[in-house]
């Protein structure tokens, strides 16, 4: 009981940041692969070390080459994926919208970003840093243990696309010289 | 639709202006609540300390509320009960002007002993050929330091009169009437000052007031703060941090966060392995002096200064080392586990463990425990602490070279993020 008015008390303090979009958060949450199957507490637990960031059309998110530190989540917007050829040249990558994730690999270390997220359009996005994430891990191992693993099937999951993407394109390339 | 450029010129101006007064209002408070920065910076070093404390408690299932509680609990009980046996420790009015007589007598004694004279005007060894010119004025500042000036003889003479000074400090006071001139000069006014700001506890960031009763309310007061900063800090689950992240430009998002953690886990690492070694120096003294005999309640003041002051560096193996000699200097008789121990050598075995506790704190606590947390210039630990004990005296001396180690932390590491995110070159 006591605990419980103590957590009001400092809740109120920080009502305005600790309460905001909540409940969306947490719906939003549910829709992210890595944490699709977790409970609404452990949802809740997850809440607490996002970041809302809002981007106005034209910045850039990150930038190829600088060191991952988080994991973005698209709240509403679009972002573009692009990264440059030796020749200077821009490649569209990839264009994500409402409920995507970008620079997962960011929570598992802080190797530079291979590709760069443009903000073609406004967006607001959910960030989770990758230290807040594991001191949240070392505290519930379970979900650590959970979130870890689904992030070891997605990655794996893009590597088997990446390695079917070369299989075709070699494929074609053959098909392009017998032709 | 206005040009984005007048939306950007607004906004520069805006923030500007914001920054110039925070910043001014920032400086103008700091100036006005000087009193309240040491109880600030401990509440905030203690909450720092406990943080692992807490998440260790909430690893193991106790909910925050508790934890924090827990913890708070601890908190208190160091403060108080801990803080309440050093105070107890220290010598009251009369005590002071007991131990000083006595310090005095016996200080005179070993340096006519070392001099191999029975009195100051005698012709003495070797040693006294040698080094008594460099040595006697040394000598004759310590005794004008220690010299009773009128207002606290007639103190000592009314402490006489109601029986409360023991027979041997009688003899050595008259003893010290005997000596010549110059040794008992009234003190130089500096001197004088030092001694009437009180002591060590006195001068830990409490103001000097008129009325003793003002400053020690005044001073209650200010330190009030400390339990609520603690309390604050440790209930906090990042929202200071969130509110601050809020607060930076999205290309500045990602590198703050980064610099935010490393800086953290760094200063983390370096607060708690400093209390860590201070606490292992600590209770190294107070082992090694129930070992040559003093009691406990002496082993265990020395030792808890010790172990504070070796915070200090260079300087406060020195201090440790003075508050033990003086100790051994005073004590009348101790009673050591050792055989071979007498109460002559009181003074020589604790230089000895002194040395002994600076061996064992360089060669062992210090890298195992801080590692390489801190890798200072001397000549920037030097300056620095001299220039913290011109500021805020003793407290500034303790708390130079973490003052110095967060800031070295937070420029280097903002450089190297600011590099590794393509903001600077």
């Amino acid at each position: 009981m006591a605990i419980d008015y103590i957590n009001t008390f400092w809740g109120n303090i920080f009502h305005s940041f600790s309460s905001q979009n909540e409940k969306d958060e947490i719906e939003l949450l549910r829709r992210i692969p890595i944490f699709k199957d977790l409970k609404r507490k452990e949802l809740k637990t997850i809440s607490g070390i996002l970041y809302e960031r809002t981007y106005e059309q034209g910045e850039y998110m990150f930038e190829t080459g600088q060191p991952g530190a988080a994991m973005f989540i698209i709240k509403a917007g679009e972002l573009i994926i692009n990264r440059k050829k030796s020749s200077g040249e821009e490649v569209e990558l990839a264009t994500l919208g409402d409920g995507e994730f970008v620079g997962e690999l960011a929570l598992l270390d802080n190797s530079p970003r291979s590709a760069s997220a443009f903000v073609s359009q406004k967006t607001k996005a959910l960030a989770i840093f990758r230290s807040d994430l594991d001191h949240l891990l070392e505290q519930h191992s379970q979900l650590g243990m959970h979130v870890m693993k689904k992030l070891a099937v997605i990655i794996g999951m893009r590597l088997k696309a990446t390695n079917d993407l070369l299989l075709s394109l070699e494929e074609e390339v053959e098909h392009g010289k017998t032709g | 639709m206005e040009k984005p450029d007048e939306r950007l010129k607004r906004s520069r101006v805006f923030y500007g202006v914001l920054f110039l007064f925070l910043g001014t209002l920032f400086l103008l408070l700091f100036i006005a609540l000087q009193s309240l920065i040491l109880p600030i910076l401990i509440g905030m070093i203690s909450a720092y300390i406990a943080m692992p404390l807490l998440n260790l408690l909430r690893k193991r299932g106790v909910p925050k509320a508790v934890g924090v509680l827990i913890l708070f609990g601890g908190f208190i009980f160091v403060v108080f009960v801990i803080g309440e046996q050093v105070v107890s420790l220290m010598p009251d009015e009369r005590e002071k002007i007991e131990l000083r007589i006595n310090v005095q007598h016996k200080l005179n004694e070993s340096y006519l002993g070392f001099l191999g004279k029975s009195s100051f005007d005698d012709e003495g060894n070797v040693v006294s050929t040698l080094f008594e010119d460099e040595l006697h004025p040394v000598i004759e500042n310590i005794n004008a330091f220690l010299h009773l000036d009128a207002q606290e003889d007639s103190l000592y003479q009314s402490y006489v009169d109601k029986g409360k000074i023991s027979t041997v400090t009688k003899g050595y006071y008259l003893q010290a009437q005997t000596l010549p001139k110059a040794l008992a000069n009234e003190k130089p006014e500096a001197i004088e000052e030092d001694v009437d700001r009180g002591n060590l506890i006195g001068n830990l960031g409490f103001q000097p007031e008129n009325s003793r009763i003002a400053g020690l309310l005044s001073a209650i007061s200010n330190w009030l703060v400390t339990p609520f900063i603690f309390l604050f800090l440790l209930f906090d689950d990042g929202q200071i941090k969130r509110f601050l992240i809020d607060l930076v430009p999205n290309r500045y998002f990602e590198m703050t966060l980064t610099t935010f953690d490393n800086v953290d886990a760094a200063i983390g690492q370096y607060l708690r392995g400093t209390l860590m070694e201070c606490t292992l120096v600590g209770v190294s003294f107070l082992i090694g002096l129930l070992i040559i005999g003093f009691d406990i309640q002496a082993a265990l003041f020395i030792g808890i200064v010790a172990g504070i002051a070796n915070a200090i560096p260079f300087l406060g193996p020195a201090i440790g080392l003075i508050v033990g000699v003086t100790y051994a200097m005073v004590v009348e008789s101790i009673d050591p586990i050792i055989p071979f121990v007498s109460g002559d050598a009181a003074i020589l075995m604790v230089v000895i463990l002194v040395g002994i506790v600076q061996l064992l704190d360089n060669a062992i606590y210090n890298p195992v425990v801080l590692g390489k947390a801190v890798n200072l210039h001397p000549l920037i630990v030097i300056v620095g602490v001299a220039g913290g004990s011109i500021l805020f005296g003793f407290a500034g001396m303790l708390f130079a070279v973490p003052t110095i180690v967060v800031v070295n932390e937070i420029v280097s590491t903002l450089h190297r993020q600011l590099k590794d995110y393509f903001i600077i070159y």
